[in-house]
């Protein structure tokens, strides 16, 4: 290849937009009669690309894009179809985790939207006042986690469609075959119309986290949170103790209503509102609009408006369910499964952790999703196992300043009797009739 | 004229009939010219007649199932008059959606009995919406409409006398990005139509390079302005139409892969992807497209990623099945003439064009993307 020699800097090269050809002013063009070495600027207007015919207007320079980045750190050989995985959360993790402890050598493939990073998502709502960063609370990236337990991992991919009769998972990258597949997609925050995806953050995964924290990283700011169930109310206290300030909006009178019983709930308001978080009863907000490049305004059906900086929208999470509906399978707020092999509807298919419902009822807790992982693990590999003991799992709220626990599940007609209120200590139990429902300690 | 408007006649049994007839009889026939470069506008005139290209419009019914069938039991015959049908068809359905009465009327009805003929221009459009390219026609405001230029690199189905939708981006007086509209681009001796490079198959779609220097747009032939609602509107509806092409293209590769079952059947066992595998497939599948075409204007997200994912499984399957009937079909399916051959081509030409099998997993993957807020906005 010829060296410049004009004075004119390197060899440019300049792309048709209509087609993708490259003219590279090092090359020239010998169809044209362009010799090596001639520069764009210096080709006659009239000149057209000699692939389409489009005019050398319609040529832009060019640099070479950069690449995508690598769907996966990690792609050991492919060994037949495999257990597939849907989902790179605790529930994904730790059915790996579990299958890996029980069989060194079946292929495990795991499709995650996000880059599969392993980190405890509880954190999520405690780690501000920490000062924890985002590379402190991922513990391990996805790809050293799947080198770890020898899976394919497949990161940056979306589960698309399900074909149950012929065992086949329909993926943003592809067909993937399975033997069998495990669900463990989780839930993911709910949007209301009023409150735009693309002003108020939904903290949910560590991607939203991170982006939520570079927001809050240039100092004290003013922060909307709507919605005071268990994320809103712990995501006000993480907010307030990091220094910022905070405006909890809720429907209802008091937070975390109707789970908790007044005097709970009471102490819970009176002890945020000691923080310095300012908190909205029987609000609800009806719009979000952009006032300022830093500034929001919240719009609230009783008339009122409320400017700041950060609106974080908690307002309750959803399980996805278009993917599983449209293969066909029982769906009751959640992907319905057995209650002891976590079996779906659909043969070879099992659901776990926040996306699987049992009894109609979807379980958003941490604790039992490790002995879902091991039913699922045993099962599937037809190991002998007990199978999985669905229990009410211990609700703890995270709010430093009012350790709340509840063993058991409230029902909403349920006779709550205190048993001990004092400035230290609130113990209280629900009744049923004759039934004790629910014990709650705060 | 008397109106050509149909819809009593073109029954969904007759509609069927007539079109299977045509295809099992002169577009077979044509079905090799085609692919080497003859333009069948006789034989989509009586598909046109026959309302193949004329049932999925509002006023034929909206029966997109039909006319996907319609375009399906074409394809099987021939693969590039399958995808002219899908060319006008998405024309018509531009025009109608438009609501402009000096498109909506007979000239109209004319389009969609196919007597007179349109195309699409959408390719570059719909990659630029989809963030994948920018768009190659600039338009300027001038008194009573737009003056349009730039050049396309091919647009199918057109020619002098013909037309088809094509968009262009406004610029204001600085120069900047107004907004984009979308307008019926008439060949009527203004634009330059430039020869293609020649392709491997489907010749006979007459595809041409257009050049449009200083081209009057007016008010009687706005499709859409601004352009990004409608195109929200029509978009699954005109990718769902093509899995009309893939559905034949894949059925002509099983029916023929059968056809020679009584001759090569006893080496042919040895093969992957039979016909009865792939029938059961094509059965669901075909099932899945059916299912999607009974609601074309559902303008969710979730209702577009089932589309996007169904127009991508059958670019994956009509490739597949094509090349297991060549396979089938051996040395006599290798001659350049033979049908197994040129499906080969109408397959890969099914997964490339626009939305290419490529195209769809970017735009599942970019719908399927959580909205957050812009940090540099938040921070």
């Amino acid at each position: 290849m010829i060296e410049p020699t004009d004075g004119r800097g390197a060899w440019l090269q300049f792309l048709c937009r209509a087609c993708g050809l490259i003219y590279d002013e090092a090359l020239g063009d010998e169809d044209s009669g362009l010799p090596p070495g001639t520069r764009f600027a210096d080709i006659s207007d009239d000149w057209v690309c000699p692939l389409c015919g489009v005019t050398k207007a319609d040529f832009e320079p060019y640099t070479p894009q950069q690449r995508a980045p690598a769907a996966s750190g990690t792609i050991p050989a492919q060994r037949g179809a495999g257990i597939v995985i849907v989902g790179a959360g605790l529930a994904g993790w730790s059915t790996a985790a579990a299958i890996r402890a029980l069989d060194g050598s079946v292929p495990i493939t795991m499709v995650t939207a996000c880059a599969g990073d392993v980190y405890n998502k509880p954190e999520l709502s405690v780690a501000l006042a920490r000062g924890v960063s985002p590379e402190a609370m991922r513990r391990e990236t996805g790809a050293a986690a799947a080198e770890r337990l020898g899976i394919r991992l497949r990161s940056e991919t979306v589960a698309v469609s399900l074909q149950p009769t012929r065992h086949v998972l329909r993926t943003s990258r592809g067909p993937l075959p399975y033997t069998n597949l495990v669900l463990a997609q989780g839930s993911r925050p709910a949007v209301l119309p009023g409150l735009p995806a693309d002003l108020c953050w939904r903290i949910n995964n560590l991607g939203a986290w991170t982006g939520l924290h570079r927001a809050l990283s240039s100092g004290p700011r003013s922060v909307a949170i709507v919605g005071a169930g268990m994320v809103g109310c712990e995501l006000a206290e993480d907010l307030a103790r990091a220094g910022h300030r905070v405006t909890l909006l809720s429907a209802t009178a008091r937070p975390l209503q109707p789970l908790l019983p007044t005097p709970a709930a009471q102490r819970l308001a009176g002890n945020l509102a000691t923080l310095g978080i300012e908190f909205r009863a029987n609000t609800v907000v009806t719009d979000v609009v952009r006032i300022a490049p830093d500034a929001l305004e919240l719009r609230t059906a009783d008339g009122a408006t409320l400017a700041v900086g950060v609106v974080v929208s908690a307002v309750g999470l959803v399980t996805e369910d278009r993917m599983v509906r449209s293969a066909g399978l029982d769906f009751r707020h959640g992907i319905v499964v057995d209650p002891t092999t976590l079996r779906t509807s659909a043969a070879d298919v099992y659901a776990l952790g926040d996306c699987a419902s049992i009894g109609g009822v979807a379980c958003r807790f941490i604790e039992p999703i490790a002995r879902q992982a091991e039913a699922i693990a045993h099962d599937l590999l037809g190991r002998t196992h007990a199978g999985y003991v669905h229990a009410a799992p211990v609700i703890r709220l995270k709010t430093k300043s009012t350790p709340l626990v509840i063993h058991g599940i409230p029902t909403p007609n349920g006779d709550w009797r205190t048993l001990e209120d004092t400035a230290e200590r609130l113990r209280m139990e629900q009744w049923d009739g004759n039934v004790l429902q629910a014990r709650l300690a705060a | 004229m008397p109106n050509p408007s149909m819809t009593g006649q073109w029954t969904d049994q007759a509609v069927l009939a007539d079109t299977a007839s045509i295809a099992a009889g002169e577009l077979q026939r044509a079905a090799t010219a085609t692919d080497g470069g003859r333009y069948p506008l006789d034989i989509l005139g009586a598909l046109g007649r026959a309302g193949a290209m004329g049932v999925h419009l509002d006023r034929h019914g909206t029966r997109f199932g039909l006319a996907i069938a319609a375009m399906e039991a074409s394809s099987r015959a021939c693969g590039a008059t399958g995808f002219l049908m899908w060319c006008q068809d998405v024309c018509g359905l531009y025009m109608e959606q438009s609501g402009n009465p000096a498109l909506i009327g007979a000239a109209l009805d004319r389009h969609a009995a196919g007597q007179s003929f349109g195309g699409t221009a959408m390719s570059n459009p719909m990659k630029t919406f989809a963030g994948i390219e920018k768009m190659l026609l600039r338009a300027r405001r001038v008194p009573g409409g737009y003056s349009v230029s730039g050049a396309l690199p091919w647009v199918s189905h057109i020619a002098p006398g013909q037309y088809c939708g094509a968009v262009a981006t406004v610029l204001d007086g600085n120069g900047d990005r107004s907004h984009d509209v979308m307008f019926l681009l008439r060949f009527d001796g203004r634009a330059t139509l430039r020869q293609c490079p020649h392709f491997s198959g489907m010749e006979g779609t007459s595809t041409w390079g257009v050049q449009l220097d200083e081209f009057f747009v007016g008010a009687d032939d706005m499709i859409a302005d601004p352009v990004q609602p409608f195109v929200k509107r029509i978009r699954a509806a005109f990718i769902l139409l093509q899995t009309g092409m893939g559905l034949g293209v894949a059925g002509g590769s099983i029916d023929a892969m059968a056809g020679i079952e009584d001759q090569l059947g006893h080496v042919n066992q040895f093969l992957c992807d039979r016909p009865d595998e792939l029938d059961g497939e094509f059965a669901e599948l075909r099932a899945r497209v059916m299912r999607l075409a009974g609601s074309p204007y559902d303008g969710s997200t979730d209702y577009l990623i089932e589309v996007l994912d169904a127009r991508a499984e059958v670019a994956e399957f009509s490739l597949r099945a094509a090349q297991s009937s060549l396979l089938h079909h051996g040395a006599r399916g290798y001659l350049t003439a033979a049908a197994p051959q040129r499906r080969m081509r109408e397959a890969q030409f099914v997964a490339i064009v626009t939305p290419a099998i490529k195209h769809l997993r970017w735009e599942i993957a970019r719908l399927s993307r959580e909205i957050l807020p812009q940090m540099d906005a938040a921070a």
